[in-house]
């Protein structure tokens, strides 16, 4: 965001996002799975801001009544770069992340053991609705659901996919509720954590970095410098 | 000692009672099966034992359940957690979710008793080794088979060094292997003098662990005594729960009109297969 | 002409690259009652999933009628093969049991008088009639069970595949899923393959039992010869047991016995 252009953001991406993933083994993981949820909005980003940038002046193509600029393209071009930025950058925590430490981590700086169980929970859910969703619809395509027909009919058989993929996801939570109070979490006050999550000396470094980079980068943007960096 | 006392219990929004007037005492060192057709109340009254319901599932419960001679209807789910261990059928949903590992997830349970650090390691030993699955430590609970899963699940239970374990069909989901795996276990443990109430449709696995067996048919105790008296009794098929087989075959043998030294022949040949 | 093949399938997933299905034969006769047993992992889920063409073989055929499957939509061969999954919950979408029932058949195209005479067999054959207009949730959980194979049943496919049927159910269950194995589906000619790790049922409800061991088929044939003496050590080697029954035959000398019945007059004959 405090960066202009295209340029800034594509390295800030390499640096922080995709150097790091490659040295954790994550690298394929996260392009396809950053690059999948984010699909949606480019797609869209990139159709309204080509075709239709207010200042858009250098035409590229025609067709029909619509002139694809070239500054709606930079202008798209910027966009995305950011959105890639931040998708990476969180699908990069959540790959790397056991979710084991993730909740100790919370709770030790304090966060209550319960809402640090559904900041968890909510990450693991989609895989596990995910996989929920494959097997629900293997069960009724055995039954005769088309899902390699036409567009309107796999419409039409979406019904019977979503049913039970939220009925079985509540029921699992009720299940699992049982589960957690029957081993005593709904305990008030604090859980004895067994161990510490690992932390390093360049991990607490390159923290407090960021943390005061933040500001300085926006004092520096409204002051009007880092043009360069566009 | 666990005991439901007078118990009517019923879910919210039932139409009626799931349990009704259900006495039942749990001794010390005792192993109770639970027997009963699908929907007549085994999963009800283990959730009730355990005192899930009505803490948890919410519904209305009258009577009383009473540990050590103490009323538990004042106590909170949690305080009760530490005292009465529940397992369930399906071994996935049982799982924590924030365990990296076997070991990590049988400690959850005295984690979240906030109790002393080296406790927990001492129960966390204690409790893989109670169930053989100290090799399993390291592994990450979600890639094991369903049959240590449910292994790791009763450690993660016994680490809270509970005086009873309720547990509802926990072989009803695993395979032959699987289920082996559970029974050898319980077998175990109640050698070890665990206090267990277990619900199963497997009769084959309660005759063998079972000092004693209740059979429970539309939310009422129907029968009520020694294991093997209980699992042979006629009115078994009526309830709607399948005999043991050495039951069946000696049945079928005993009616079809054998000369009686080959029932005899039966008979010795079911002993020989029951002790080996 | 055998119902269906399997041609030297394996199946790799991509997924972590496991092995399921390492080399499979297998030739099944219209009309046969065949029971798939093994372990969790034994490769017996994927295999039948090949059946209806969900999952594809990595490499080898299977072949329908003759026909590789291979080119033909899963949606096309459930008009062949009605597949019945282990859990009835990922199924299950409709207000009510009819609604349920009739979600297969309607797809395969059936409507009107024979929709509903498919439906009502089905729900007949199941025990839940009486339970048409009930909502699926407020059925019990072993009824549930029940319900899903009336939905795949009601598609009068020509083969039934069920994958762990009995699993879960109590004495009244078991006893639906075994008349139906024999009076419904068999009666009518349809090929019936069930997944099962329950020995007794086995035993008692198919002539033809397959283990399974690690991608791979290790016994094939009649309850009597796979629960034979002779085969105990294999069926061991992947942790089942014969049934009681073929045990206490076997201490009697009596050769193989798989069924209780079988025993008694096995015994009967001896004395």
């Amino acid at each position: 965001m405090v960066l202009g252009g295209v340029v800034g953001p594509a390295v800030l991406v390499a640096v922080a996002v995709l150097a790091p993933a490659a040295s954790a083994g994550v690298l394929r993981m996260l392009l396809r799975t950053s690059l999948l949820l984010t699909l949606p909005i480019a797609v869209s980003v990139l159709v309204i801001n080509v075709f239709f940038f207010p200042d858009g002046r250098t035409v590229l193509l025609r067709i029909g009544p619509f002139a694809a600029t070239a500054e709606g393209l930079a202008f798209a071009g910027e966009v995305l770069a950011r959105i890639l930025a931040i998708s990476g950058a969180v699908t990069l925590f959540y790959l790397t992340t056991r979710p084991a430490d993730l909740v100790i981590d919370l709770e030790r700086r304090g966060v209550p053991a319960r809402v640090a169980f559904v900041a968890n929970a909510s990450v693991q859910t989609v895989p596990a609705l995910v996989d929920r969703a494959a097997s629900i619809t293997a069960a009724q395509r055995a039954r005769g659901l088309d899902t390699e027909g036409s567009v309107w009919r796999r419409m039409r058989g979406v019904i019977p996919l979503v049913g039970p993929v939220l009925l079985g996801a509540i029921a699992e939570v009720e299940e699992r509720t049982m589960a957690l109070e029957a081993r005593g979490f709904s305990r008030p006050g604090r859980r004895t954590l067994l161990w510490q999550p690992p932390d390093s000396r360049p991990q607490r470094l390159a923290r407090w970095l960021l943390v005061t980079a933040v500001p300085l980068l926006i004092v520096a943007r409204a002051v009007g410098g880092l043009a360069w960096l566009a | 000692m666990l005991a439901l006392e007078s118990v009517t219990y019923r879910y919210a929004g039932a139409t009626g009672p799931s349990l009704r007037d259900v006495n039942l005492t749990l001794a010390d060192g005792e192993v109770l099966g639970i027997v009963g057709a699908a929907e007549a109340g085994k999963t009800t009254l283990c959730l009730v034992a355990s005192g899930l319901a009505p803490r948890t599932v919410g519904g209305m419960m009258r009577g009383r359940l009473l540990l050590d001679g103490i009323e538990t209807t004042p106590l909170a789910m949690h305080e009760l957690a530490a005292r009465i261990g529940i397992a369930f059928a399906n071994p996935a949903t049982q799982l924590s979710g924030v365990a990296g590992s076997v070991y990590e997830e049988v400690a959850f349970g005295p984690m979240n008793l906030g109790l002393p650090r080296l406790e927990i390691i001492d129960r966390t030993g204690a409790a893989l080794d109670a169930l053989r699955i100290g090799d399993l430590s390291e592994r990450d609970p979600a890639r094991l088979s369903g049959g240590q899963q449910q292994l790791v699940a009763l450690a993660g239970l016994l680490a809270m060094r509970p005086g009873h374990l309720v547990l509802d069909e926990p072989t009803a989901q695993l395979d032959p292997a699987g289920t082996r795996l559970v029974a050898d276990a319980l077998g175990r443990l109640a050698a070890d003098g665990v206090s267990i109430l277990l619900a199963e449709q497997k009769t084959d696995l309660l005759a063998a662990i079972c000092g004693r067996v209740v059979a429970i048919e539309s939310g009422r105790l129907a029968l009520d005594g020694e294991a093997s008296a209980v699992l042979a009794d006629p009115r078994l098929a009526e309830i709607g729960v399948a005999a043991p087989a050495a039951v069946r075959v000696r049945r079928l043998g005993e009616g079809a009109a054998l000369p009686p030294a080959a029932l005899e022949r039966l008979r010795h040949a079911l002993r020989a297969e029951a002790s080996a | 002409m055998p119902a269906l093949t399997l041609d030297s399938v394996v199946h790799v997933y991509a997924r972590g690259g496991v092995r399921a299905l390492d080399g499979v034969d297998l030739r099944i006769g219209a009309g046969e009652r065949l029971a798939l047993v093994g372990q969790n992992g034994s490769g017996k889920t994927t295999l039948v999933r090949h059946l209806n063409g969900l999952l594809r073989p990595t490499s080898g055929r299977v072949l329908l009628d003759g026909t590789d499957v291979a080119s033909h939509p899963v949606a096309e061969l459930a008009r062949s093969i009605g597949l019945a999954f282990q859990d009835p919950d990922q199924q299950i979408f409709a207000g009510s049991v009819r609604a349920e029932v009739e979600f297969g058949p309607r797809n395969l195209g059936m409507r009107g008088m024979q929709l509903r005479a498919a439906v009502d067999e089905a729900l007949e054959a199941v025990g839940l009639s009486g339970e048409a207009r009930t909502n699926p949730y407020d059925l019990g959980a072993s009824q549930r069970k029940l319900l899903a194979l009336a939905s795949v049943l009601a598609m009068r496919t020509p083969v039934l595949v069920l994958d762990e049927p009995t699993t879960g159910q109590d004495l009244r269950g078991v006893a639906i899923v075994r008349s139906v194995v024999v009076d419904a589906a068999h009666a009518a000619g349809r090929t019936v393959i069930a997944v099962s790790h329950d020995m007794d049922f086995v035993a008692s409800t198919f002539d033809r039992v397959v283990v399974m061991r690690a991608g791979r088929v290790i016994l094939d044939g009649p309850p009597a010869s796979v629960f034979d003496e002779r085969s105990w050590e294999s069926l061991r080697s992947t942790y089942l047991e014969p049934p009681l029954a073929a045990r206490l035959g076997a201490r009697l000398g009596l050769g193989s016995t798989p069924t209780d019945d079988g025993l008694i007059r096995a015994l009967k004959a001896s004395a």
